[in-house]
């Protein structure tokens, strides 16, 4: 076989190509596979008009594996008098792609191809942990972590420690398994095992719950979480806490504060709560309604998730207004408005199963 | 993923009581298959499985916030039976989808009861651009993609439109599809949301209709200090206890319950009842139900524990736990730990005698919280112990 290094330049990619001349060729151009724009083509062969009787696949395979391997996942094409295939799936970092043609007459070309180096420079880094303040609840049921940049799955148990005032890491304090994250893989929401938090329950009773009041402790990420391109984070992440009082009490909207700003001005309404509120459903769990239409605006949360702000698209307009609070809106414990975490409602929901909200009006005057 | 009003009431149920919301418990139909239309499939991700009749694989898609039911077009029963041994399963699968094998995960595993192939839901990637991938392991351990261009397939949303923040540039609720089953032609959804704390199990008739939440039925746990109602159903099987239909769903930390499936009608009021404790500081993984030597066993395995094989025989009989076990962690069904066999990440049924495990060391981390699988990734053929 004549062979002869003449697709590599025709090539975008790093890759070497070892071509052989075919007596069917039926164009000027030299047989030989380049990969342009994601697909991989072989050129200098003049496809027939019908495919093969057992598909393309039996004159040009595209591998990305060592070994014994089923060939990469993708479709042919006949495009511009060329064979070219596509692969399902785009070209990916740290990939080794080996390509090879077997015209039906026997000539044989092989290429091969490296996806572009697999990035190494760290992006990402905790940009916050919720709840943010200093003392939280014996009976904290949740955190949310909000990382800078998508993250990895399957990492969280392993990279996220409790340790106790001596730096000794304390296990099973969080659920094991599934990772709840949102669909941009930024934000991680972590269960205190909640076996630990009910009063009466077997581990409650024999290892305490996983917050003890009084006690200090230390929240710590480790940098080597690998972000969702691989890379370790920017540094990792530490805060203390002190374990504070449980919370007992579901939220009461008549305990809150509510502060109406002066009409005709942009400034925020405001919510004081006796407590932290869950980070999450604040964003979503409280509206203002004004003439049953809702007001557009944006929320805002400060004093560590104890206040809510909502500052209006449009200046207020005097008159009366509502809060409309969604029941489900959570105390830091799990708590929500008209029921306890850990206590059984259920002979009280038996007959409506509907979410309902609560009204708060306010006026602006 | 299970946004909106919908999952809003269900939500309130399960603040105090674990959610079932159910239409009805159908007959299977004639022909599932013959409800399906061919087309393209898309799926955000692809998680939990399971077997319905016919070759009908249902796939969760927890990111897309639906279920599918896929015609696998897969009905001929093996010629012989079956024994699977495929090394470096994720090599052949990341070339497969074309990336390096460590950006493999497989999500769950079944069997096709009919033809015994291995069927294993896999993301292409570990972060938000994550590629989902339905692979299928032949008898000879040949491995292939089930092709979603041009498949029969239904598909039902378990999302309501998105609503109140019309601002967020993504809305950040999820809901985790944690185990399927089809039961008595229903397909029965676990999941658990990223924000309201709450569990829900759904229950979807099928064949699928475009738009039916149905009532909301209510399970309550009379035992265990109230815990089920609130802790989500990690895995399940559907069980015949005393010639009845149940559910038996095992829970983090490692409650097993029982649930009476002729109990899941609209409005009803159902009793789970906890039968066993594994023990704190596990998460159960998969379940096989079977029999050896005229015994009933169940197989459970965990992330911590293992496989543990459960003595299930006249489960009908054993105590309801109903108070905190005095025995420190477990309680209930005996049981024993398996190990001739270790490192199970995923385990599926194929017959009565056999079973089907995916096997991968854990990755760095500390021992009470192992990393995740890394590779060379082994699928291989069990007896059940």
């Amino acid at each position: 076989m004549n062979r002869a290094a003449i697709a590599a330049a025709a090539i975008l990619l790093a890759g070497v190509a070892a071509a052989a001349q075919s007596a069917l060729q039926s164009k000027a151009r030299a047989l030989g596979i380049e990969l342009r724009d994601g697909a991989f083509r072989v050129n200098g062969w003049a496809p027939p008009r019908a495919k093969p009787s057992g598909g393309w696949g039996t004159v040009f395979l595209v591998y990305a594996g060592a070994g014994k391997v089923p060939p990469l996942l993708g479709a042919y094409a006949v495009e511009s008098g060329a064979l070219v295939f596509h692969p399902r799936y785009p070209i990916a970092a740290g990939v080794h792609y080996h390509a090879v043609f077997r015209a039906p007459a026997g000539a044989m070309v092989t290429a091969d191809f490296d996806g572009p180096p697999r990035p190494t420079n760290p992006i990402a880094r905790v940009e916050q942990v919720y709840p943010t303040a200093d003392a939280l609840p014996s009976n904290l049921l949740r955190l949310y972590i909000v990382f800078s940049a998508p993250m990895s799955q399957g990492e969280a148990p392993a990279r996220i420690h409790i340790e106790d005032e001596k730096g000794k890491i304390l296990p099973d304090e969080l659920l094991p398994g599934e990772e709840l994250w949102d669909t941009s893989f930024r934000r991680l929401t972590m269960t205190f095992d909640p076996g630990r938090i009910k009063r009466g329950l077997t581990s409650n009773r024999t290892i305490g719950p996983p917050i003890q009041e009084g006690k200090r402790y230390k929240l710590v990420i480790d940098r080597s979480w690998p972000d969702a391109r691989g890379v370790p984070m920017l540094q990792g992440f530490a805060r203390s806490f002190v374990g504070g009082p449980p919370l007992r009490t579901p939220p009461d909207p008549q305990q809150w504060r509510v502060t109406a700003p002066a009409q005709g001005t942009k400034n925020a309404l405001a919510i004081d709560f006796p407590v932290a509120m869950n980070y999450a459903l604040l964003q979503r769990m409280i509206q203002v309604a004004r003439a049953q239409a809702l007001v557009q605006g944006a929320i805002a949360l400060g004093n560590h998730e104890a206040e809510w702000r909502f500052t209006p698209a449009a200046p207020w307009a005097p008159g009366d207004y509502q809060l409309l609070i969604d029941t489900g809106l959570e105390d830091l414990a799990g708590n929500h408005i008209g029921a306890l975490f850990d206590i059984d409602m259920f002979e009280k929901v038996t007959k409506t199963v509907e979410r309902q909200s609560v009204t708060l009006p306010f006026r602006i005057r | 993923m299970l946004k909106g009003p919908a999952f809003r009431r269900a939500a309130l149920a399960a603040s105090a009581v674990l959610a079932v919301a159910i239409v009805a418990i159908a007959d299977a139909p004639a022909s599932l298959t013959g409800s399906l239309k061919a087309g393209r499939l898309q799926l955000k991700s692809a998680g939990a499985l399971a077997f319905g009749p016919d070759g009908v694989l249902f796939v969760g898609d927890s990111m897309g916030g639906s279920v599918a039911a896929i015609d696998t077009n897969d009905r001929t029963a093996p010629k012989a039976p079956v024994s699977i041994a495929v090394d470096g399963l994720d090599a052949k699968i990341a070339a497969m989808a074309g990336v390096p094998a460590d950006q493999i995960v497989v999500n769950d595993m079944k069997v096709n009861p009919l033809s015994k192939n291995v069927y294993l839901s896999v993301s292409r990637g570990k972060g938000p651009d994550a590629q989902p991938l339905i692979v299928k392991v032949d008898a000879a351990g040949a491995v292939s993609n089930l092709s979603l261009d041009n498949v029969k397939f239904a598909q039902v949303s378990l999302v309501d439109a998105p609503d109140s923040n019309p601002s967020a540039r993504q809305d950040p609720r999820t809901t985790t599809i944690t185990d399927m089953n089809y039961v008595g032609g229903n397909l029965l959804v676990a999941g658990m949301s990223n924000e309201e704390w709450n569990s829900a199990l759904r229950s979807i008739p099928v064949p699928f209709k475009s738009a039916a939440p149905g009532a909301t039925l209510q399970i309550w746990h009379d035992s265990h200090g109230r815990y089920e109602t609130q802790s989500p159903v990690r895995t399940f099987v559907p069980y015949m206890i005393g010639g009845q239909p149940y559910v038996l769903a095992a829970y983090t930390c490692t409650p097993l319950v029982r649930i009476p499936v002729g109990d899941l009608k609209a409005g009803a009021k159902v009793k789970g009842q906890t039968i066993a404790d594994l023990g704190a500081g596990n998460q159960p993984l998969d379940m096989v139900p079977y029999k050896k030597d005229g015994k009933d066993y169940i197989l459970v395995a965990n992330t911590a524990f293992g496989l543990l094989k459960v003595q299930a025989d006249h489960i009908e009989t054993y105590p309801v736990i109903d108070s905190p076990t005095r025995n420190p962690g477990t309680a209930g069904m005996p049981f024993e730990k398996i190990t001739s066999v270790t490192n199970v990440k995923q385990l599926a049924q194929v017959d009565s005698s056999s079973a089907v495990v995916l096997i991968a060391a854990s990755g760095a981390g500390p021992a009470y919280a192992p990393g995740p699988p890394v590779g060379p990734m082994t699928l291989k053929t069990i007896a059940l112990p």
